[in-house]
């Protein structure tokens, strides 16, 4: 069999002796809600997108890059999402692929669960292509593969590419609401800072780290990027997660974490399609213009007439319009068919209905007179006679009787009954009421729990769905339990099918342009000249120095007694400093002042003098090394901190001891101490905390004057630092008289 | 029917391929021809069958599978329709020994072959097994086994004419191109640049190249062709018609010859044809004979141009027009068989009106329907 393989299949040969198997991880949960009602009864990534289950066209997308192993991810509706996969053409032998379906926990809230879950059960062995069940693309993953094994070659600290796709800032496949800045290094197109865009508060701004324009001469700023997340990662991403519990978002956490922090020293790179597709189906209004994006083939070769996932056959005609090829859809004589349809087996159309833009399901029928527009219809739904459907999506086995009208932006169930003479609102949703016995176990439970809820609520909001409907409404307005108030409400407006944007009161169009100026302005600042740079980071610091220093210094301060009390590691501490620092924003030297604040704090007052001496060793001991982790160590900065903050403390008269005592755990040495008490403003100055400054600035000479003598009659080290010490006890016994 | 579910490894190998093609991850139809055969050969080495109908509806299934994977690729078809027709001369020969004779009576083509006597008809083999015994109760296999090497003969003989299909076509260049011509053509073509490169050798003529927008395999085409010291222009595809006047003949490249003389081109050779029908200027095609396709109504079907992604033509990130405007980037342009003079085979050459015969000849009927 071997010899005879023919140049493609030899490269899959090669391929496979060159790097195993290329491996990917889909992970098949949303973590959240924005397809509701449509996702009680059933999981996202089995939602049907032109036809076909959501999750066949990530698989036919990974296919398509010749991913060979899946690990699909799931969490609600488990059950089904195994099903779907075992009864696809994807477990029959020769389709390549082997799909292995794994159910985590119930208690996998967010992707950074999944990914420790992934990390746990040791999954993956090499590097492997990390997506979310709603992805549609047809980019060529096993390019990106390549690059980024190359890369890893040169650079072992690259952990990630992410696959991002140009569009336009206005583009429909790019959400409005869920955007995101990146910054990119111009040459390697390295990720160098990530911010995340909102739709409501307009973000407006972006604050990029001046570390970033310092390292990299030229930096790309761009606003105009659909992040598909596609991530090639390497095998050491999902240990990441693992240690940094408490990262939840792929993006906003593990990316942002990533970047800002500088002890993990990795990077992560962006891969910029030039060709091919991608978008994910992350809220109705992406569902909307992937549908659309498949139907103009975009997607090609994913397109129904083609390769259809769900291995129907469409006959392609005119003006994109899809129909099923088996002669089984029966269209009325003067029903019109207009462009960018498609429809599938079995269904009837019946005379003058007119339909446009939309995906019709199998075994539909759309009544006579009916209107359909930019609608998606699943599978089994029987339209009545003049209906008018605009610009939603209704669910699988829905009826809607005769005369009813459907509003742009409305989510309609699975299995409900509305009309006749029904009037859906704008943005309605719509689910059937629950018989009783209908939940199918605990499964369901949170579901179930937010059904009774809103049934509780209907009140007459039913009456106007006609009479022999079995609907419920949703309430609009924030019904999500983790995010709620307003803006969320309107966050998710500008998400879902059918907004134009002219709709909410901030109007998403005025909010998006804003958002352009803003970063246009920033970047075009940044470019331009380093005059203007400068002025803006001034205006920049004092507007929001002194706020952010002081909560700097408490979060320094608790931070520091919660690693006191806990005994963590001085390098987990230093950790949580860095990050802190970053955070913030705050110049090293105040971090020095807060640690070696905190320090001195920390040393309790003893009486004693041996007593006392034995507090400093221990805590100087423990914590000492503390100072020269914070990220760059400067001694003679550590001593003025040290005396700038004894001399506001009631831990004045321990000043010369702990010197000594850093001094012994070669903090600092003889040269730093010189070097402090040579500088003028450690002489101190008038007034009462000058007076203080000054005192230790003789604690400081005396120290010196020993070294000197130390040198010149070379003693013993011990002996000297017992004189030192005694000196200093003296002083302090001088100081609390 | 039980042989007709061939082994696991092979059904595996005809669905990689079924996957591959309904991927676009082969594409182009000599590419498809040479996968499609190697996976036959391979089907048929390692399947099981007792008599002819057998191997018949073994070879039609994985046919038909892979042709319904790809219905485009219409090479894909052609090559499993050829291994069936080469399986039954074999077949007859080896069982009567005296099929050849009555074959070569019936041909006419003779008439429009220049009196160039046609490969197939030369005789195949004629030593005949006389051992041959179908659906041998005591020993199922013995059939198989005796006509194995033979089919894999045949099978040998189809590959080698795919290998050698440029050389063929392009073996009588010089006779259609003249010192001093100016040619135009378009697309990136294998058959049609090794056609003008070996015209080179004894001719020296200027070709002009349009760019062949939106895929601009013109360009590719040009390269290839200066590369190999002819003279050649890349033209944008809106001067064609203003050029046209001054060009004496159109050499194009197909992807499908249907049997009604017409075929399938890459998009932009209907225009080329069109103009060159005003002018009266000659429209010659240079392809292998897999591309004789036994079909003739598909220009009637929309989709049968294969309309590609719109990106070619529209960026995607022209953000406001991409909602606006509908793109129709199709990949073939279908010409009708009036619009063509000849067709340059790897067997000699073709007005399209002989084209039927032609498929009459190297396929046979039943198998039109795979």
């Amino acid at each position: 069999m071997a010899p005879k393989a023919a140049s493609g299949k030899e490269k899959l040969i090669d391929e496979r002796e060159e790097d195993e198997v290329l491996q990917a991880v889909i992970l098949a949960d949303s973590f959240d809600k924005r397809f509701r009602p449509l996702t009680t009864r059933k999981p996202r990534c089995l939602l049907p997108v032109c036809n076909a289950p959501l999750l066949d066209w990530t698989f036919e997308s990974l296919a398509l890059a010749g991913v060979q192993e899946i690990f699909v991810i799931c969490r609600s509706h488990a059950e089904q999402v195994k099903t779907a996969i075992r009864e696809s053409k994807w477990s029959r032998p020769g389709s390549g692929i082997k799909i292995v379906p794994v159910m985590t926990a119930k208690e996998t809230f967010s992707a950074g669960d999944a990914m420790r879950d992934v990390y746990t059960r040791g999954l993956v062995t090499s590097d492997f292509v990390l997506v979310m069940g709603d992805l549609v693309s047809n980019i060529r993953i096993d390019e990106v593969v390549r690059v980024h094994k190359e890369r890893r070659r040169t650079n072992k600290d690259a952990i990630m590419t992410m696959v991002v796709k140009e569009s336009g800032a206005m583009h429909r496949t790019r959400a409005q609401g869920d955007s995101s800045v990146f910054v990119l290094d111009a040459e390697t197109s390295e990720c160098l800072h990530y911010e995340p865009v909102s739709a409501c508060p307009p973000t407006t701004m972006t604050r990029i780290p001046r570390e970033v324009l310092e390292a990299h001469p030229e930096i790309d700023i761009r606003n105009d990027l659909i992040d598909c997340s596609i991530d090639v990662c390497s095998v050491e991403v999902p240990s990441l997660f693992q240690d940094n519990f408490d990262y939840e978002d792929i993006r906003r956490d593990f990316l942002h974490g990533v970047l800002t922090s500088d002890l993990l020293m990795k990077n992560i790179y962006c891969y910029v399609a030039q060709d091919g597709y991608a978008a994910r189906v992350k809220d109705t209004k992406s569902y909307d213009s992937v549908s659309k994006d498949i139907l103009s083939r975009w997607t090609f070769p994913l397109v129904p007439d083609d390769n259809h996932p769900g291995g129907h056959v469409y006959k392609h005609a005119r003006g994109n319009k899809y129909i099923a090829a088996d002669n089984s859809v029966a269209l009325a004589r003067t029903c019109k068919i207009g462009n960018n349809t498609l429809i599938g087996a079995s269904t009837r159309i019946h005379e003058n209905a007119q339909i446009s833009g939309s995906v019709i399901g199998q075994n539909c029928v759309i009544g006579a007179g009916s209107v359909v527009d930019g609608s998606y219809i699943f599978d089994g739904t029987v339209i009545g006679a003049q209906c008018v459907v605009t610009r939603s999506i209704i669910g699988a086995g829905v009826t809607i009787k005769e005369k009813t009208r459907v509003e742009k932006g409305c989510l309609v169930g699975d299995g409900v009954v509305v009309g006749p003479l029904a009037v859906l609102d704008r943005f309605e949703r719509l689910s059937r009421r629950r018989v009783d016995g209908d939940g199918d176990g605990d499964e369901d439970e949170d579901d179930d729990s937010d059904l009774e809820e809103i049934e509780a609520n209907q009140g007459g909001a039913t009456s106007m769905l006609g009479k022999d409907s079995n609907a419920i409404v949703w309430p609009r307005g924030a019904s999500e339990d983790d995010e709620d108030g307003i803006t969320s409400y309107k966050n998710q407006r500008a998400r879902q099918i059918g907004d134009d944007g002219s709709e909410l009161e901030t109007s998403d169009a005025g909010s998006s342009s804003s958002d352009e100026e803003s970063d246009e302005d920033e970047s075009s600042g940044y470019a331009s000249g380093s005059e203007f740079r400068l002025a803006t980071e001034v205006g920049g610091t004092l507007e929001r120095g002194p706020m952010g220093e002081d909560e700097f210094r408490v979060e320094v301060a608790q931070s520091l007694e919660r690693a006191f009390a806990e005994g963590h590691s001085v390098e987990n501490a230093a950790v949580e400093l860095k990050t802190l620092r970053m955070a913030s924003n705050v110049p090293l030297s105040r971090v020095r002042e807060a640690v070696v604040g905190a320090i001195v704090e920390h040393m309790e007052v003893v009486e004693g003098a041996a007593g006392q001496r034995r507090e400093i060793q221990r805590v100087v001991g423990r914590w000492g090394r503390l100072i020269d982790l914070i990220g760059g160590v400067d001694a003679v900065e550590t001593v003025s901190a040290l005396q700038m903050h004894c001399a506001s403390s009631v831990r004045l008269p321990l000043f010369g001891q702990i010197l000594a005592e850093l001094y012994q755990a070669d903090i600092v040495d003889e040269d730093d101490i010189r070097g402090w008490h040579g500088l003028a403003e450690s002489r101190g100055g008038a007034g009462a905390a000058g007076e203080n400054v000054r005192r230790c600035w003789s604690v400081g000479a005396r120290m010196i004057e020993q070294f000197d003598e130390q040198e010149s009659e070379s003693e013993d080290e011990d002996e000297d630092a017992d004189e030192s010490e005694d000196g200093d006890g003296d002083e302090s016994e001088d100081e609390s008289e | 029917m039980a042989s007709e579910t061939p082994n696991t490894p092979t059904l595996r190998a005809v669905e990689t391929l079924a996957w591959k093609l309904r991927r676009r991850q082969i594409v182009g139809s000599r590419a498809t021809a040479l996968e499609t055969l190697l996976v036959l050969r391979q089907v048929i080495s390692k399947s099981r069958f007792s008599n002819m109908e057998q191997l018949v509806s073994i070879i039609r299934s994985v046919g038909r599978r892979l042709v319904e994977a790809q219905p485009k690729e219409h090479s894909v078809g052609n090559t499993v329709r050829k291994v069936l027709h080469h399986i039954r001369e074999e077949y007859h020969t080896a069982t009567r020994g005296s099929a050849a004779a009555s074959y070569s009576a019936f041909s006419i083509s003779k008439f429009v072959l220049l009196g160039q006597p046609r490969k197939q008809t030369a005789l195949p083999k004629t030593e005949s097994k006389g051992s041959l015994k179908e659906n041998d109760p005591d020993d199922p296999d013995s059939f198989a086994r005796s006509l194995k090497p033979v089919l894999m003969e045949a099978i040998q003989d189809v590959l080698d004419e795919l290998e050698t299909v440029y050389d063929n076509v392009s073996k009588n260049a010089q006779n259609h191109i003249h010192s001093d011509e100016i040619i135009l053509t378009l697309g990136m073509s294998k058959t049609v640049e090794a056609f003008l490169i070996s015209a080179a050798h004894n001719r020296n003529y200027t070709v002009m190249v349009l760019e062949t927008a939106p895929s601009y395999g013109g360009r590719d085409m040009a390269k290839a062709l200066s590369g190999a010291g002819i003279s050649t222009f890349l033209v944008p595809d809106s001067s064609l018609y203003g050029l046209m006047s001054r060009v004496n003949k159109v050499i194009l490249g197909a992807h499908a010859i249907l049997a009604n003389g017409g075929m399938f081109a890459i998009t932009g050779s209907l225009l080329a044809a069109t103009a060159a029908h005003a002018h009266s200027t000659p429209v010659v095609v240079c392809a292998g004979q897999f591309k004789l396709t036994p079909l003739w109504n598909l220009y009637h079907e929309y989709g049968a141009l294969d309309f590609g992604d719109p990106s070619q033509v529209l960026g995607f990130e022209e953000d406001s027009l991409v909602d606006k405007v509908d793109v129709v980037n199709p990949f073939y342009d279908y010409l009708q068989p009036n619009l063509i003079d000849a067709f340059i085979t790897n067997d000699g050459d073709h007005p399209p009106s002989s084209i039927y015969r032609l498929i009459k000849e190297t396929y046979d009927d039943e198998d039109n329907e795979l």
